[in-house]
């Protein structure tokens, strides 16, 4: 039961992502597809070190939306039904795709791996692509970048469990949200210089 | 507490440059700081001893060349130290020039911290965890190449995405090629296994059509910052892919892969160079020029069958000391005029004959012109190709004589008398701080040309930690 909630909840958050811009809404669906992605790697690693995953996923998340919300360059502005509707439609077209091609994938490359981790790690992978393609805002990258290597790392602890690979995945996912709170504010600088008299 | 060498060029340097980081309003010190480390830490590397022991009088220091980090190790071992007192000693002099003009007050603290993960990555086991500190040494890269106050490009986006999706290629891959050792040579998955393998290089190395981040990178970021990068990672990148080869006897033996590395070098040289043959920036000219330096380590790779991996060793320290002088002599007329467009050079050399003929010559140097550091390596190169695939050899000529088309172009812009009120005259206006390094790194390559045998750094031994591809 837990694993197909996980499932459905990795498509919504993934599709929510790939959808919408605004950074509220980014954060919350990421925090949800870090927990689903826990419960998915809890499958083939033991708690104490599938939670590892989990915190330091919800730091990344936390880093990233506090940033966003002290910046100004990253408030969302209303969006036409049809941007929107057309970005449904390609992560629906990702999660076709990732249907089709998981069962052979999974016969032929990574019989270990159970059919619904897989799928759960592609769909993050592909809706991931999908969005890096489309977008070029710092945040929205960033969040991409995340959801590319949690679909990796949902597949991977099904592969390998490795604790200093879990410590160094742990630096990347940091690494890359700080790397993202860098450049979110350095966004917000350019288009918002701090006046004179302004607290730095 | 048993010392071992990772402690020495992993955990130090990442200390050292944590306090100089801590020091960077104190820029000179923080700058002295790091310089000296790298240059300890290099200096260290190439005359220590193969016993692992150090006698420092009464004191004897025994070096174990692993450490336990979580369960696997870091192992450095002695074969590798030529080639950790080259990046560390090239680092070095790159943090020398780290209070240039533009260049950001983190270049010389993160140039150290990339070094030593990079170092890293040479020594951790299982060696597919590399890709993971190569990650990590590229999120590093970042902040220097965007300092506080300038927009960001679509170049630097565009180079952690391509960066951030090759570690899982390259990780897939390994795992995959583990289980490809005990499948018939005819089974699929050794051909999609290489696929995904050589997809995860091409992404890291910026291969063509994977290399739009790094002309955009170049025209927008610092020239030091940039040429450091375009030389520590595709450097150490190469090197790491020694490993797969020598590991995997269906890679080496695979004269299909090597003649696919050998098609995309070639293509990366042409392509390059006749880009860089048009451009107008100089900046992006480099960026370019970089392309077709990949394009020649992937040709002698391509080439291993001929001794291909010795050239590629070979070319790393002339590549290194032509991209630092491009890009020291870039930084220093970026700070006197300006912007490095073409046309807005006119006449420079005659305020500034030093700093463009220093220029001139690192693009020549690169370029592989005869008595210049690249020459010996580039000649045995192009005719082992040429006698081998007179094709491909034809088209690596044409594409490489872009940079010297690149160079003629720029020198008729340089000495080109401009109509202006006050006229340019020849006149040497640059200080002697600031020709000397030009002058200095000058004599570097034009020895590593003319003498190559007798400056021999070793780097070729390191082959030996490789013992499939000796």
């Amino acid at each position: 039961m837990i694993p197909v909630l996980a499932f459905v909840l990795i498509v919504i958050a993934a599709m929510v992502i790939l959808i919408f811009k605004d950074w509220r809404v980014n954060s919350v669906a990421l925090g949800v597809q870090y927990l689903a992605a826990f419960a998915l790697v809890m499958l083939s690693w033991p708690i104490g070190l599938a939670v590892v995953k989990l915190i330091a996923g919800w730091m990344a998340t936390a880093a990233i939306a506090t940033t966003c919300m002290r910046q100004k360059k990253v408030e969302s502005t209303p969006e036409p039904a049809a941007s929107l509707f057309f970005r449904g439609l390609a992560g629906l077209l990702i999660v076709l795709v990732v249907f089709i091609v998981a069962p052979s994938l999974q016969a032929n490359v990574f019989p270990q791996v159970e059919l619904m981790i897989l799928q759960a790690g592609l769909l993050l992978m592909g809706m991931s692509l999908m969005q890096l393609g489309m977008n070029s805002e710092p945040y929205l990258v960033v969040i991409s970048l995340l959801s590319f290597l949690s679909g990796f790392e949902v597949i991977h602890a099904a592969l390998e469990l490795s604790t200093l690979l879990t410590g160094l995945f742990v630096l990347v996912n940091l690494g890359l949200a700080l790397v993202g709170v860098y450049l979110v504010t350095l966004a917000g600088e350019v288009d918002n210089p701090p006046k004179e008299g302004d607290a730095v | 507490m048993t010392l071992s060498t990772p402690m020495i060029w992993v955990l130090s340097p990442i200390v050292i440059a944590g306090v100089s980081l801590v020091l960077q309003k104190r820029r000179i010190l923080s700058l002295v700081l790091t310089s000296l480390t790298a240059f300890g830490l290099a200096l260290l590397a190439a005359f220590f001893p193969e016993d692992l022991t150090l006698s420092l009088g009464p004191l004897t220091l025994v070096f174990d060349e692993s450490l336990a980090v979580l369960g696997r190790q870091i192992t450095l071992a002695y074969e590798i130290f030529p080639f950790i007192a080259f990046i560390f000693g090239m680092t070095g002099l790159w943090s020398l020039s780290g209070n240039l003009p533009g260049v950001p007050a983190v270049f010389s603290p993160t140039s150290l911290v990339i070094t030593a993960a990079l170092t890293a990555a040479m020594g951790v086991e299982p060696f597919l965890y590399a890709a993971l500190l190569i990650q990590i040494a590229v999120l590093f890269s970042i902040p220097m190449l965007t300092s506080a106050g300038e927009e960001i490009y679509r170049g630097i986006l565009r180079y952690l995405v391509l960066m951030t999706i090759a570690m899982p290629l390259i990780l897939i891959a390994g795992w995959l090629l583990t289980g490809v050792v005990i499948l018939p040579p005819e089974s699929p998955l050794i051909g999609q296994s290489a696929l995904v393998l050589g997809l995860g290089f091409a992404l890291w190395l910026a291969v063509f059509p994977f290399h739009s981040w790094v002309p955009m990178v170049s025209q927008h970021s610092q020239p030091m910052v940039v040429s450091y990068l375009l030389f520590i990672l595709p450097t150490t990148i190469l090197v790491f892919g020694l490993n797969f080869i020598n590991r995997y006897a269906f890679l080496r033996t695979s004269g299909e892969i090597f003649n696919i590395i050998r098609i995309s070098g070639v293509v990366m040289i042409l392509f390059g160079g006749i880009l860089t043959t048009v451009q107008d920036n100089l900046k992006r000219g480099f960026g370019f020029s970089a392309l077709v330096e990949t394009g020649f380590s992937l040709l002698a790779v391509g080439s291993i069958a001929e001794g291909g991996l010795v050239w590629m060793l070979m070319l790393f320290p002339a590549r290194a000391m032509g991209y630092y002088l491009w890009g020291y002599a870039l930084t220093r007329l970026e700070s006197h005029c300006g912007s490095l467009d073409i046309t807005n050079l006119r006449g420079c050399a005659r305020q500034f004959p030093m700093l463009t003929a220093g220029l001139l010559l690192a693009q020549l140097s690169v370029a592989g012109l005869p008595l210049l550091a690249s020459f010996p390596v580039k000649i045995a190169l192009l005719t082992q190709i040429m006698t081998a695939q007179t094709a491909l050899g034809v088209w690596s000529f044409i594409g490489n004589l872009g940079l010297f088309i690149f160079t003629i172009r720029l020198l008729l812009n340089f000495v080109m008398p401009i109509d202006r009120e006050p006229p340019r005259f020849w006149a040497l206006t640059e200080k002697a701080s600031e020709f000397l390094p030009v002058i200095i790194v000058v004599l570097v390559l034009v020895a590593l040309g003319l003498i190559p045998q007798h400056i021999d750094i070793g780097l070729t031994n390191i082959l030996t930690a490789f013992p499939q591809l000796q």
